[in-house]
């Protein structure tokens, strides 16, 4: 383009040399790698160069008359698609200024008015500007576009990480559940079935399929859990463990340990609820063989030993009826007929115990009773045993009479067989909160840490004379009574016996 | 000269009832628990003793295995009202010449202990 001129092509032309230049230059830049270009200093003198370079055409074209100054436009517009309108505005203030001076070199009177001056100056600018404007648009627009796509690839990747991580997550809590060797079925709150493990189903006797998604409405024999569930659903608190009976879907009855909690869901709302269920078929087997075991072993103490309490008076009342029958000695009837009836209030007494002992009632009767005058009538004429009795509060309660009598004649001759030399009782009367306290001590042997423990246990007894069945009878009337029994004592220097029972109003 | 006997059981009418059923042949020593039996057994001379099992302070087995010890002969009579097999009274036969159950029947108990130490 440079080499053209009215004289035709001349390679030994300066255009010519410019336009080589140019070329080689271009083939050089073809070669850099295209990330030299992004900064805008080299984009700029790339684009100075050309501008510079047309120039150098539009002179060496000699004259204005060429329409060489037309590349000024597709260079501006080039370097605003390139660059912004921060780039582009000095190539274009470079080219006006550069073809202003060539204009005004070219026609040395020219005015400021003329066309050349006046239109295609500023069309620099304008071309300048409005292509910036679009190209910046466009770029815009492409940036827009490339970041929505960007967040748009973001976002999918972020969803299917996610994803992942639930999956993982739920088969995670799958298997936890799964792994859990209590039964556990969670329920909406109208009773769906939402999750069952193994262990639920094993002892629902069905398989998770079966119950997944089923209404616990509509399974029979599940009504008790369901109805537990309810509850907690209702109150929207975990409950206690509880015992209940469901039946299977074999229709067997299994004896289930149940606790329910609620569960709520992430507004906060009860959305259901999830129990956990511990099979006790086995446990329940296994706890009933071991009461009839002790229940036998128990029985068999109680009849050894209603053999061995009744037998004793027994041999005495057989054994002097014989020998009554022998003698005429008037004296030696008497003293026999003594024995016998002795004999026979005996076995009345262990009668006695054995009914005190055995009764189930719960409730006593409610004789109103004064302690203190009830203890002196016990422990008169008891010998050569100093008897202290103390405590002047209201000693009235409400309470069976004969059952008390038993109570502290039992304790009291507790105290006297454990006593040797100097033997000395303190009674106390006491008042403590609701209970009136009866406070026995002796300065007895006392007893040891092991016989302490086996103290209430009926049929033990250290006595000769004792039936074993004393303490046992004193915890069961005390316990009838709504009281309780406080016993402390040290070998070789005496026992305390606390007896609490409910005070009567003062 | 009257044969010797020891009576030991901790009830008291038993005690009294066998003195009354055995006084009239025999010289009768008793004693409440088998603490007593055992130094009673071990000092003086008995023909023969009758003892109760379950008793204070010393047993009445643990007290027969302890005159055993001392003396292989001298029959000894129980008279229990535990049955011989019953709970864990399980008697050593050979250490007692009878094994009696309570109630006694007197006229029993006088023929076993004639045959074993005559009058």
């Amino acid at each position: 383009m440079m080499t053209y001129s009215k004289r035709g092509l001349n390679i030994a032309s300066p255009g010519y040399l410019v336009a080589l230049l140019y070329f080689i230059s271009n083939i050089i830049f073809y070669f850099i790698p295209e990330t030299k270009f992004s900064r805008p200093v080299v984009t700029f003198a790339i684009f100075l160069t050309d501008v510079i370079a047309i120039s150098l055409a539009i002179y060496l074209a000699q004259g204005m008359q060429t329409d060489f100054y037309l590349i000024y436009f597709l260079i501006i517009f080039i370097a605003s698609v390139g660059q912004d309108l921060r780039g582009s505005i000095p190539i274009a203030i470079v080219a006006s200024i550069l073809y202003g001076w060539l204009l005004l070199r070219a026609n040395p009177g020219i005015s400021i008015l003329d066309s050349a001056i006046l239109i295609r100056i500023p069309f620099i600018f304008i071309v300048s500007i409005i292509s910036s404007y679009w190209s910046t648009e466009i770029r815009r627009e492409l940036t827009e576009k490339k970041e929505l796509e960007n967040f748009a690839h973001r976002l999918e990747q972020e969803i299917a990480r996610m994803t992942a991580e639930e999956i993982d997550l739920k088969s995670y809590h799958d298997t936890v559940i799964n792994s859990v060797a209590s039964g556990v079925i969670a329920v909406s709150s109208d009773g769906v079935i939402t999750t069952i493990n193994p262990e639920a189903a094993r002892v629902l006797g069905t398989s998770r399929s079966a119950l997944m998604g089923k209404n616990i409405k509509d399974i029979d024999g599940l009504e008790p859990m369901w109805q537990k569930m309810q509850e907690v659903i209702a109150s929207s608190t975990p409950s206690d463990r509880v015992q209940v009976a469901i039946k299977n879907a074999h229709n067997e009855t299994i004896p289930v340990g149940l606790s329910v909690s609620p569960m709520s869901s992430l507004n906060h709302s009860i959305s259901g609820c999830v129990g956990i269920l511990r099979d006790l078929s086995d446990i329940k087997a296994l706890e009933e063989r071991l009461r009839h075991a002790e229940r036998l072993s128990y029985l068999g103490k109680m009849a050894s030993w209603v053999a061995h309490e009744i037998r004793n008076p027994l041999t005495a009342i057989d054994g002097f009826s014989q020998l009554l029958a022998k003698t005429r000695e008037p004296d030696k009837i008497k003293a026999f007929s003594v024995e016998i009836h002795r004999g026979t209030k005996r076995i009345n007494h262990i009668i006695d115990d054995i009914l005190t002992f055995a009764r189930t009632k719960t409730h006593i009767k409610a004789d109103d009773i004064d302690l203190r005058q009830l203890m002196t009538q016990i422990t008169e004429n008891m010998g050569n045993v100093r008897i202290f009795i103390s405590g002047d509060v209201n000693t009235r309660i409400k309470g069976e009479e004969e059952s008390l009598k038993s109570l502290f004649n039992n304790l009291i001759s507790n105290s006297i067989d454990a006593m040797d030399k100097d033997p000395k009782l303190t009674i106390k009367f006491c008042r403590k909160d609701q209970w009136l306290v009866t406070e026995m001590a002796d300065n007895g042997r006392g007893m040891s840490a092991e016989n302490i423990k086996k103290l209430f246990t009926p049929f033990f007894t250290t006595k000769s004379r004792g039936t074993g069945l004393g303490l046992a009878i004193v915890k069961k009337i005390v316990d009838d009574h709504g009281g309780k029994l406080e016993i402390e004592s040290e070998e070789g220097k005496g026992t305390t016996c606390r007896v609490y029972l409910p005070a009567g109003d003062k | 000269m009257k044969k010797r006997l020891l009576v030991c059981d901790d009830e008291e009418p038993i005690r009294l009832l066998l003195t009354e059923s055995l006084q009239d042949i025999y010289d009768i020593v008793e004693a409440s628990n088998g603490k007593d039996a055992l130094s009673l057994a071990l000092r003086e001379h008995f023909d023969l003793i009758i003892m109760d099992i379950k008793m204070p302070q010393v047993h009445g087995l643990e007290a027969i295995e302890r005159i055993r010890e001392k003396d292989k002969r001298i029959p000894i009579v129980i008279i229990s009202a535990y049955r011989p097999m019953e709970d864990d009274i399980i008697v050593k036969t050979s250490n007692v010449a009878a094994f009696i159950t309570k109630p006694i029947d007197i006229s029993a108990l006088r023929a076993k202990i004639f045959e074993l130490i005559g009058e």
